[in-house]
């Protein structure tokens, strides 16, 4: 006994706001891993799709014989095939279609033993099409005189959302600025490294197993039923590790589908895999948008009123992309305290690719709108912007006109923070003054802001998560989350809350949430979620692991539960850190008394949210959080090239959980960002793809990515696990706007359309100039 | 499909001249070209593949009787880094900088950028102002016989050259330039480099108390094939290169360029960026 | 039928042998061969450094190289990297740094990395970026890639710091 009174004490100390490293890295790192990409499956076949390749037509003619009699092919289908497998938000798309909607519509199928066979098989395949007249634009299709492109959608209207509050023609008229303009948030694709892929297997039970990228594993069993016309339930779904994601797995893309209904005809697994080409044209898109947004203020800058009347290019099909208006909403009526709001939204259906979710959700498009109108009533009401912003700024306490409680607010800390950690005012005067100066370089500072759920978003019935955790008689944790992990880092912050809770190392905890069948449910990451949602719901569980176990400690050690915690593997003197027996030990015991007893907990979170509801008037997340950016550049005023010199960020993040994950996923958001206000974009002529490929769709690289200062603003979200909030949105959502502010700062040009390309810009500024004196 | 017959990778240039003239064959050395180009179908292979990228004596950079002369299979990170190249045509090693990715440097050979002949093709414009000429192997008469071709009549349009279908580009020749030689190579694009130009322009001299003479000047991605700015050079030759003449210039690079709209850039961009680019490369030459 | 090569060469330090159609790109023979699926394909064309690889001691886009021109060459592999003794130092960087998150681009990233930094020990944040410039990377911005590339080339300098 004198051994254990000499045991060293186990000092208190906290996982919370390490570095952790994720646990999947060194697989990674090593080449390891296998991704859905490299999976193969015994006497899996490889399917193909046939592309229509045309934006609007009527087949006229399909001929499959040929393909079907190519040696190595097990399969063909078309759109025969799928009659009435209708799935998709208003069931309009089918896996295989019959009639071309868009460039990418899936025509035929092939399933072959490999993939060159595949494709040698769909070259057999003979289609005769009849073109017809297409819609490109959402004002085109809008008109009364448009062709309809479904008999079933008047006026090819898709989704429609409005919300008002107060009285907007009186708000105007007490107005004494109000800016007005059109923004174009443009198409752009999430660009996952790894491409679209999926493989399916049914089981002679008729149950299917889909291995898949999917990031929301059990909503997608029901989106994905009716497009096979069997039931949610004989769906397992496993998802290997995934090359990204952004969004754009979180709905059923008709590659799914077509995979399992090859499946179902060959009785073998069929893998489906995109090229990158294919990944460009058939991938879904970021939602555009036509906003006509109208910001009104006082002289003293108080805002008035904020409308926005938005078209939304629904594309040919309707998935998540035309329901941006949710979040749109939100940034219109709560981006500053807006006393009366306008808004409405209408998808038309056109004969473009569609949108699904993508990274920013909404926010991205809106963002750019308002933050640029900001940037300009700042100046028209002759106000330091930094000043303006703060003026109009929520509070903690406040409420949104639709009811997004602010429970705890820091913009306004926020945007003292990023504005003193840059010298922004400063530099915008002095960069201002120096705008019509001769001078090739010009340099600008711009700031933008916004807000977005932090605490999920209860768009469904739930936004909950299921949690089951178990300590074995090793004190090994395993944990079987439904939190799906895209590369956004959940595993490490799971493993870290469980090794906060238990006094486990991190090594010894094991996270299982890669197949259907086993874990429980969850909604998907999406809506800056999971590290609140999964972060709670882990908190919870093991917390209820710890409770049991410090139950069984005071029974094998008399003393008091309250007075021991648990450290370092052991089971310790909360007061002094003395440690009294050692965790496995402990657990072996429990395990093997008389009255055995194994620790396995469960637990189900949900969020204290309200359901989104038809009204749109709802705290419909368990907390909202706010971000400033300040972008400084350098702009070639001949080239139009913007180099960006340096980026300060202020965040509240509620709490740091992982420093490491988080700073990673505010780089990588703000790359995203930038792609989107720089360089990336979906050339479309009238519905055709003209660059499908990393050539002329061009990511931020990594010599183009600037410096970051962040700074972290913790506001302790009292809903949150240790007080943090959802934070990977927020960066991809205020970047760009924060560079067109830049932009005008710099040079006096102002872009409503994104992306600032190098052409767009010198044309800007030359006309610019061309049109002084 | 095109099947292939026949895969060759000869060590020397007599075994490779004399499958090209046996028949058609696609020639290849680094792959970075014909790889995508046959992937999507865009260009075919013959019934006989080639890979030169082993022939003996057809790659380095030398000196030789007051010439530079560079091997066909050189890549293009061999003359980014090359001694002699950095003293005597830092041009090409500045058009090499700026040449696709890492990876890609280190296997595209400057042969093949020169005969993929786009108009588009980085290491052609710099090679332009340096009037460089190409040798052109074939097989007759039981022996390699030569014949050399100034690059500039080398391209005819897009990827169509005057080489014959049994030559083989063997060697890119320039009169090594005199120690007054300037020269500047300017491409389009906030990338450093992974970016195809949307405009190129060269400039060089021999550049002497305030006069350019011998004035070369080339641009890329304005015309069906990577050009000589011929308008521009008379406007500069012998003169002192002053504002005027710089304005003239760039009022000439107007006869020179036929630009296009494109994917990648509409003419009026591709126009404004020849005339800035040339505009900040004469400034340039007159500053040194 | 196409032609049929055979072709020798070492392979992540084994000599190896196999054959080929004549068209059959190298991403191919060694993610379907030699199952060394590490290598990854993310475009086919050479844009994205996903499928790096290193041929006698220099990188290129294994998706661009005929697997014809394999013979005889020696070729490494991401998994080649690791040594008995665990991962190397520059795998270990990312792992330390956070630089991977889905993580598809790191073995392009780290072959293209580990050669840089073979080539010149003490390279600076500027070359770094300019070296990684044909690698994309959707998740991370390449901060930390950065981070993890001039921590490598610190260790190199002085082995203190």
């Amino acid at each position: 006994m004198e051994q254990k009174a000499a045991a060293p004490a186990i000092a208190r100390k906290t996982l919370i706001g390490q570095r952790i490293k994720k646990p999947d890295a060194p697989d990674k790192a090593s080449g390891k891993t296998r991704y859905i990409n490299d999976m193969a499956l015994p006497q899996m076949l490889h399917g193909k799709v046939l592309f229509a390749g045309r934006p609007h037509a009527r087949i006229v003619r399909l001929d499959t014989s040929a393909a079907e009699k190519l040696p190595g092919v097990h399969a063909v289908l078309t759109g025969k095939d799928a009659v009435g497998l209708n799935f998709g938000f208003v069931r309009d798309n089918v896996p295989l279609k019959s009639i071309v909607r868009c460039e990418h519509d899936e025509i035929a199928a092939v399933a072959a033993e490999s993939e060159d066979i595949a494709r040698q098989a769909l070259k057999l395949i003979e289609v005769e099409y009849e073109d017809l007249p297409g819609i490109f634009a959402p004002e085109d299709g809008a008109r009364a005189d448009a062709p309809l492109l479904r008999d079933n959608f008047p006026g090819n209207k898709s989704l429609h959302f409005a919300f008002k509050h107060g009285d907007v023609a009186a708000a105007e008229a007490a107005s004494d600025f109000i800016v007005d303009s059109v923004f174009r948030p443009h198409h752009v694709t999430h660009c996952c490294m790894g491409t679209s892929c999926a493989i399916a297997d049914f089981d002679d039970n008729g149950k299917l197993t889909i291995w898949t990228q999917s990031q929301y594993p059990y909503n997608y069993k029901m989106d994905l039923a009716p497009a096979l016309g069997i039931q949610p339930g004989d769906i397992r779904v496993i998802q290997p590790p995934v090359g990204g994601a952004f969004g754009s797995k979180l709905d059923v893309y008709p590659y799914e589908p077509i995979a399992a209904l090859l499946a179902k005809k060959t009785g073998r697994p069929v893998k489906v895999m995109y090229s990158r080409e294919e990944e460009f044209k058939a991938s879904p898109t970021r939602q555009p948008a036509v906003i006509h947004m109208r910001t009104g203020c006082k002289r003293d800058g108080a805002l008035t009123f904020r409308s926005a009347d938005v078209l939304l290019d629904n594309g040919a099909y309707t998935s998540w992309g035309p329901t941006i208006p949710v979040i749109m909403m939100r940034t219109t009526s709560g981006h500053y305290r807006v006393p009366v709001v306008d808004f409405k939204a209408q998808a038309i259906y056109t004969n473009n690719p569609y949108a699904g979710s993508f990274r920013g959700y909404g926010n991205v498009q809106t963002t750019w709108a308002t933050a640029q109108q900001m940037d300009m009533l700042a100046d028209m009401v002759d106000l330091d912007p930094l000043e303006f912003h703060i003026k109009n700024a929520q509070k903690s306490g406040e409420y949104t006109p639709q009811k997004s409680f602010l429970r705890e607010c820091a913009l306004a800390e926020c945007l003292e923070a990023a504005g003193k950690a840059s010298d922004y005012s400063r530099k915008r005067k002095e960069y201002a003054a120096l705008r019509e100066t001769p001078g090739r370089y010009k340099k600008g500072i711009g700031l933008a802001s916004s807000i977005h759920n932090a605490g999920g978003a209860k768009i469904h019935k739930s936004d909950g998560i299921g949690t089951i955790l178990k300590v074995d008689d090793y004190a090994r944790v395993t944990v079987i989350s439904g939190a799906s992990e895209i590369g956004q880092g959940i595993d490490a912050v799971i493993t870290l809350i469980v090794a906060e809770e238990l006094g486990v190392p991190l090594e010894h905890v094991t996270l299982v949430n890669n197949d259907s069948d086993i874990a429980p449910w969850d909604v998907g990451v999406h809506a800056s979620r999971t590290t609140f949602i999964a972060g709670n719901g882990t908190r919870r569980a093991a917390q209820k692991a710890k409770a049991q176990i410090l139950q069984s400690a005071e029974k094998f050690l008399g003393e008091a539960a309250e007075t021991l915690e648990l450290r370092g593997g052991h089971v310790v003197r909360d007061a002094c850190g003395t440690p009294l027996i050692k965790l496995d030990r402990l657990l072996r015991q429990m395990h093997f008394q008389d009255e055995p007893e194994l620790v396995m907990v469960t637990d189900y979170y949900e969020p204290k949210s309200e359901p989104e509801g038809a009204s749109h008037i709802s705290d419909h997340s368990a907390a909202y959080s706010h971000a400033v950016h300040v972008a400084e550049i350098t702009v070639d005023t001949l080239t139009g090239e913007i180099e960006v010199d340096r980026i300060t960020v202020a965040q509240d993040v509620g709490r740091v959980i992982n420093r490491m994950g988080l700073e990673g996923q505010i780089e990588g958001g703000i790359a995203i960002g930038l792609g989107y206000a720089l360089s990336e974009n979906m050339q479309l002529e009238r519905g055709l793809l003209k660059n499908p490929s990393f050539r002329d769709y061009k990511l931020i690289t990594a010599p183009e990515m600037p410096p970051l200062d962040m700074h972290f603003i913790e506001s302790d979200c009292a809903e949150g696990p240790y007080g943090a909030k959802g934070i990977s949105e927020l960066p991809t959502i205020v970047i760009a706007p924060a560079i067109a502010n830049a932009l005008y700062n710099a040079t006096g040009v102002r872009l409503f359309d994104p992306p600032l390309a190098p052409e767009k810009v010198a044309r800007a500024i030359a006309d610019l100039r061309q049109s002084r004196p | 499909m095109q099947e292939i017959t026949t895969y060759l990778a000869p060590r020397s240039l007599n075994e490779a001249a004399q499958a090209m003239a046996a028949g058609d064959v696609t020639v290849f050395c680094g792959g970075t070209d014909l790889a995508p180009q046959t992937e999507s179908g865009a260009r075919q292979h013959s019934a006989c593949l080639m890979n030169i990228r082993r022939i003996e004596g057809l790659g380095g950079i030398e000196e030789k009787d007051g010439d530079i002369r560079i091997g066909a299979l050189t890549t293009v990170s061999e003359i980014r880094r090359h001694p002699l190249i950095a003293r005597v045509a830092p041009i090409l090693a500045e058009a090499a900088e700026h040449f696709a990715s890492d990876q890609i440097r280190n296997v595209a050979s400057i042969g093949g950028n020169i005969c993929n002949a786009s108009p588009a093709g980085d290491m052609i414009n710099p090679l332009l102002v340096l009037d460089a000429a190409v040798e052109l192997a074939s097989w007759a008469d039981g022996a390699v016989q030569k014949r050399s071709v100034p690059l500039e009549n080398f391209f005819t349009s897009p990827r169509r050259t005057v080489k014959r279908a049994e030559e083989l580009l063997t060697t890119v020749v320039f009169r090594k330039p005199a120690a007054d030689f300037v020269g500047r190579f300017r491409k389009s694009g906030p990338r450093p480099a992974l970016e195809i130009s949307t405009v190129s322009v060269g400039v060089g001299g021999n550049f002497s108390a305030g006069v350019l003479r011998n004035a070369r000047v080339a641009f890329g991605s304005v015309a069906p094939t990577p050009l000589r700015a011929r308008h521009v050079e008379v406007v500069l030759e012998g003169r002192r290169l002053d504002a005027d003449v710089i304005g003239a210039a760039l009022v000439a690079a107007r006869d020179d360029a036929r630009p296009i709209d494109d994917v990648r850039a509409s003419a009026w961009y591709r126009s404004h960026l020849v005339e800035v680019f040339l505009e900040e490369a004469l400034h340039h030459v007159r500053g040194n | 039928m196409s032609v049929e090569i055979e072709i020798r060469f070492t392979l992540n330090g084994r000599p190896v042998s196999a054959r080929i159609g004549p068209t059959m790109k190298t991403l191919t023979l060694l993610r379907e061969q030699f199952g060394l699926s590490g290598t990854k394909y993310a475009c086919g064309e050479g844009e994205c450094g996903a499928c790096t690889i290193r041929v006698d001691g220099k990188t290129q886009n294994s998706c661009l190289m005929f697997a014809a021109d394999c013979d005889g060459r020696e070729i490494v592999t991401i998994e080649g990297l690791k040594t008995p003794a665990g991962m190397n130092p520059v795998q270990k960087a990312f792992v330390e740094h956070g630089a991977v998150q889905c993580g598809f681009c790191m073995p392009g990233m780290i072959m293209q990395a580990d050669y840089l930094l073979g080539n010149n020990p003490q390279l600076t944040r500027q070359e770094a970026q300019r070296g990684l410039e044909g690698n994309l990377c959707r998740c991370t911005g390449y901060t930390k890639v950065l981070d993890a590339v001039e921590s490598v080339a610190r260790q190199k300098c002085c082995g203190q710091c």
